[in-house]
């Protein structure tokens, strides 16, 4: 999987692309680990416009960046969620726990 | 770089000299053997890290050595390094050497420079063999330990599944694992009241991790289901439990049902797994429980939602609960199981190809191809219960001991805890703490949730029962949920009396509610009670009749008496 960062308006954004699954865990943790240090990040947005797969480890990384947000006050929201990714993230009944934005 | 200990095998004394203070000068250890049958016995006792032999030898030869060490090292799966010292116009000897298992060769008369380069070459292969040997004994550990984990898994798993509920006639259910056993599930249990409980759990991940969180949410799922709370209230418990204990990326998918047979409702709550299918016997979807909730472990105590949704059949029916590894599972053009072929298979055969036949479907989509994830399925034949009176909990041996001791007990509830306990469930726990009560656990359950109920959705809520029929349950659940968000007054009183009377002992209970009660006179003669039984409403009624001694209403109709006889 690849990861683009991109920041703006204290808001940064993760493009991910390809297979998110267990073998994306350490990239993933470091783009987000670095977006989080940033002191002018405010939300931390995962696009997944570019992601094909996504399973419940995926989920549970999700799960850690938002608790990891949290405690440093900072919010997380998902973004361009489509296919089987929207359905994967509709059954785990995400939208309650994320923001969804389109 | 570690010094090699280095066996020269020479039987010209000279020669063997000079190759050992080659040897000694770059700092390893050497010792020698006048011919190959010695070097054979040294090799043993000395196991050296590199051999250095001359061909030309007495007792045995070079070559013969050099066969029979290699041999050795084989069966041992070991590797030492084997380097012939040879003369020039020996060349067919040095073919011979490599052929029986020479690693290189040196010819004579020895080039020092020549022999040097070789043994440090030679050291840096040790050297690698080693760090290599190092890595295998590891990973075969890792290997070791992991098979032991799986092991253990394995039977936590087996040990959580195999209850007793699921030898139920009426459920039956199929595992196919991703790895050696499956991370998924199932378990069956039922309520003192005759309620079936049935819970499909999906955990994060595989094996051993998968089974860790499987304790905490079966040991909840039976715990609670005997004491009889209602699956709202378990999904809740395991919720927290795994909140307790699970990292924050670590979840399970979790598909709670309750089928009771009495009103013939079939209740669901569904967090993050694929929706549940109530099935009627011609393939028709009856009702389609989709994933309302996060998983289990997901969400604080604070924001857990216990919402779960209720539907009334009419007809017999099938309940099917999987796991999204059935759903996900692709055959090998990438395509997936459809729901239609699913019902298809339920309209086509009988209730007892229905298993078999899933089975099948699943095998024969995958053709030989290993599933990469959990399929498992949990399916529930729901009859229409044709008998007049439910089945009750079987009676324990009436004891003909008079119970010498009392034993009082009243309890009241307003509103609020009324919105938000689990009345009977609790109350029950503490009542069957008094032992001559315990072993009639099952049937006090069923008396008092009946005498409860009644006295909450008819006396306080002011609900009327006769909504429940004909298909109307959903309609009376709606009404029950958003009256009991209203109540805002009003208490119902419980005593219970343990006593003795005529030689008998008996278990007084009276309830009472603080609503306008009702006309109690209708229900009392037993003709028009026994009209009431093919009704859902009237079948509460006519049960505690069967399993009290007495039963009378008093007061306004909002207060009753029923007495048990242990």
């Amino acid at each position: 999987m690849q990861i683009t960062t991109h920041s703006a308006n204290n808001q940064t954004t993760l493009a991910l692309n390809g297979r998110f699954d267990f073998h994306t865990h350490r990239d993933f943790r470091s783009a987000y680990e670095q977006a989080l240090e940033d002191a002018a990040t405010r939300e931390v947005v995962i696009d997944l416009g570019g992601v094909d797969y996504l399973d419940s480890s995926a989920l549970g990384m999700l799960l850690l960046l938002r608790e990891r947000a949290e405690s440093m006050g900072k919010t997380v929201s998902l973004t361009r969620m489509q296919g089987t990714v929207k359905q994967v993230l509709d059954v785990a009944n995400f939208d309650k726990i994320f923001v969804m934005k389109g | 770089m570690r010094p090699l200990k280095v066996l020269v095998v020479d039987d010209t004394l000279a020669n063997a000299k000079l190759v050992q203070s080659v040897v000694d000068r770059l700092g390893h250890r050497s010792f020698l053997a006048e011919n190959g049958q010695r070097a054979l016995e040294l090799f043993e006792t000395e196991q050296p890290d590199l051999v250095l032999m001359d061909v030309m030898m007495p007792v045995m030869d070079g070559i013969s050595a050099t066969r029979e060490l290699r041999e050795r090292l084989r069966a041992g799966k070991r590797w030492v390094p084997i380097l012939l010292l040879s003369a020039l116009d020996d060349i067919s000897d040095i073919v011979r050497g490599l052929e029986a298992g020479a690693d290189d060769y040196v010819v004579k008369p020895v080039n020092i420079q020549l022999l040097k380069a070789k043994i440090q070459n030679f050291t840096h292969q040790v050297e690698m063999q080693e760090q290599i040997l190092q890595h295998t004994t590891e990973l075969e550990r890792w290997h070791a330990m992991a098979q032991q984990q799986s092991e253990l898994g394995s039977h936590i798993m087996d040990r959580l599944i195999n209850t007793e509920g699921l030898r139920n006639t009426l459920v039956s259910q199929f595992n196919i694992p991703a790895e050696t056993f499956s991370g998924d599930l199932i378990c069956a249990a039922r309520t003192p009241d005759n309620i079936l409980h049935l819970l499909l759990a999906d955990a994060t991940g595989h094996g051993l991790p998968a089974a860790l969180t499987a304790i905490p949410i079966a040991s909840a799922f039976y715990r609670m289901t005997e004491k009889g709370f209602p699956i709202a209230s378990i999904a809740r418990e395991m919720n927290l439990k795994l909140r307790e204990f699970l990292p924050a990326d670590r979840f399970v998918a979790a598909t709670l049902a309750a089928i009771n047979v009495n009103d013939q409702v079939v209740e669901v709550w569904n967090g993050g797994n694929p929706s549940a299918l109530l099935i009627a016997e011609n393939g028709a979807l009856l009702k389609e429980w989709r994933s309302r909730h996060p998983p289990l472990g997901v969400l604080p105590a604070a924001a857990f939602s216990e919402q779960i949704e209720a539907i009334g059949y009419q007809e017999d029916c099938n309940l099917l609960i999987c796991s999204d590894g059935l759903w996900e599972a692709e055959n090998a053009e990438g395509r997936r199981i459809e729901r239609d072929r699913i019902l298809a298979l339920f309209a086509a055969t009988g209730r007892e190809q229905h298993l078999a036949g899933l089975q099948a479907l699943v095998q024969n989509h995958l053709a030989g191809a290993p599933a990469l994830d959990d399929i498992s399925g949990l399916l529930a034949w729901i009859p229409i219960e044709r008998r007049s009176l439910p089945r009750v909990a079987a009676q324990p041996e009436r004891s003909h001991l008079v119970h010498s001791g009392e034993w009082h007990l009243a309890v009241s509830y307003w509103a609020e805890e009324l919105k938000s306990l689990d009345v009977v469930p609790a109350l029950l726990d503490l009542i069957c703490q008094v032992p001559v009560l315990k072993p009639h656990k099952g049937s006090l359950f069923i008396i008092l949730s009946e005498l409860y109920n009644n006295a909450l959705d008819h006396g306080l809520l002011g609900l009327d029962s006769s909504l429940k029929a004909g298909g109307g349950f959903e309609l009376y659940m709606q009404q029950r949920e958003a009256s009991l968000a209203r109540l805002s007054e009003g208490r119902i009183d419980m005593s219970f009396w343990l006593h003795s009377t005529d030689n008998e002992s008996v278990l007084d209970i009276k309830v009472s509610d603080t609503g306008p009660g009702f006309d109690y006179t209708r229900y009392l003669d037993e003709e028009s009670l026994l009209k009431q039984t093919a009704l859902p409403h009237g079948r509460g009624l006519a049960l505690i009749r069967s399993l009290c001694s007495q039963l009378r209403y008093a007061g306004n109709g909002n207060q009753v008496i029923a007495r048990y006889v242990l």
